[in-house]
């Protein structure tokens, strides 16, 4: 179980629950069967260090190298993102912290040149996730009312 | 963020008179006696949150704290799913509890944890002599964890720990369970222990 703001790295299911506007990012290597999960909760670290994880545009290049340390190409590596939700109708109107987790997420692949090959994101709806790194990364995403849905 | 051991009774005290004040007004809506538990007060990592709240389908009433300190966190009236329907019945006059929550429903969660929450911010600001007022309420029925995380997630003070501090108040007779989760910023908290610590002096 994935934390808010924590990682793993491995070839091992991962899963994260209760995902609202916090944005659940997987990465994958279908060549080397290894990934990486991380729970990101704001979009941006404003310079603080100490937890990498929580951060959109820290927990991107935190996850690449991980995995480039593990001998992941680039080029090879596949991404999916789920969450980024608004749970509150009433706050959520002027901040929107799920649309700007989401979008921060997809900035940050593109500048590492990671490909984005599916998201389940926005709504009103939280989302648990679990994910499987060697079964070509399956993400298999479940609601609070039951449903189910792999990307 | 570390509370001493009377901090924390002194929040726990300030907890024991706002709640008593909401289960007054829950038995009254309800028309039976309510229970209610000492207060906690726990100071949890953001990473442990979800031991917690879980993924439990819950229907909650979030308000911001407002007042003399504007942005000053978030107070909710939480309720299982299964309570939550059962507390409805009973003020709907209904009996099927397998059953979806209407827009009915929606409007009595509403009701109750606006008067709910706003009888326990008015006995904690009589006591305090500090203005605490909620926002307008937000409603959401889902998993607890997504929505307590999308509350911290807003919070003006970027924080790695949150205080979490609770009272939960139950009706044996309607075997309804409920709890009333108050998270201040850090100065909200800084401020209401300053104003804790004060009255005990002077009292």
């Amino acid at each position: 179980m994935i934390g808010i703001g924590e990682y793993r790295v491995g070839s091992f299911p991962m899963m994260t629950i209760g995902l609202g506007s916090c944005i659940g990012l997987v990465m994958f290597d279908p060549i080397l069967n290894l990934g990486a999960m991380v729970h990101i909760m704001l979009p941006e670290s404003s310079g603080r260090m100490d937890r990498p994880g929580k951060y959109a545009d820290t927990a991107v290049p935190l996850l690449v190298r991980e995995l480039n340390a593990l001998g992941c190409k680039n080029r090879s590596i596949i991404a999916k993102m789920i969450g980024g939700a608004s749970m509150f109708e009433y706050f959520g109107t002027n901040l929107n912290i799920g649309e700007r987790n989401a979008e921060k997420v997809r900035m940050m692949l593109i500048e590492h040149h990671i490909q984005l090959a599916a998201e389940d994101v926005g709504g009103k709806f939280g989302r648990s996730v679990t994910f499987f790194p060697v079964e070509n990364g399956k993400v298999v995403v479940r609601r609070a009312n039951g449903t189910a849905n792999n990307i | 963020m570390k509370l001493s051991t009377i901090q924390s009774d002194a929040i726990q005290e300030l907890g024991n008179i706002g709640a008593a004040h909401a289960a007054t007004t829950l038995s009254q809506m309800l028309g039976s006696t309510i229970e209610m538990s000492v207060p906690a007060v726990t100071v949890v990592d953001l990473s442990h949150l979800a031991e917690y709240m879980g993924e439990e389908s819950a229907a909650m009433v979030a308000f911001e704290l407002q007042g003399d300190i504007p942005h000053g966190g978030y107070i909710l009236f939480y309720i299982t799913r299964e309570s939550a329907i059962r507390m409805t019945n009973t003020m709907l006059g209904l009996t099927e509890t397998n059953r979806p929550l209407s827009e009915m429903d929606e409007s009595a969660l509403l009701e109750v944890g606006n008067i709910m929450v706003s009888a326990f911010l008015d006995a904690t600001a009589e006591l305090l002599g500090f203005v605490m007022l909620p926002s307008p309420p937000s409603l959401t029925i889902d998993m607890a964890h997504a929505a307590m995380q999308s509350l911290i997630a807003q919070m003006q003070e970027e924080t790695n720990e949150v205080l979490l501090f609770s009272t939960e108040l139950t009706c044996e007779e309607y075997k309804v369970d409920s709890d009333i989760i108050m998270m201040p910023e850090r100065s909200t908290l800084n401020k209401i222990i300053e104003l804790l610590e004060n009255l005990m002096k002077t009292g």
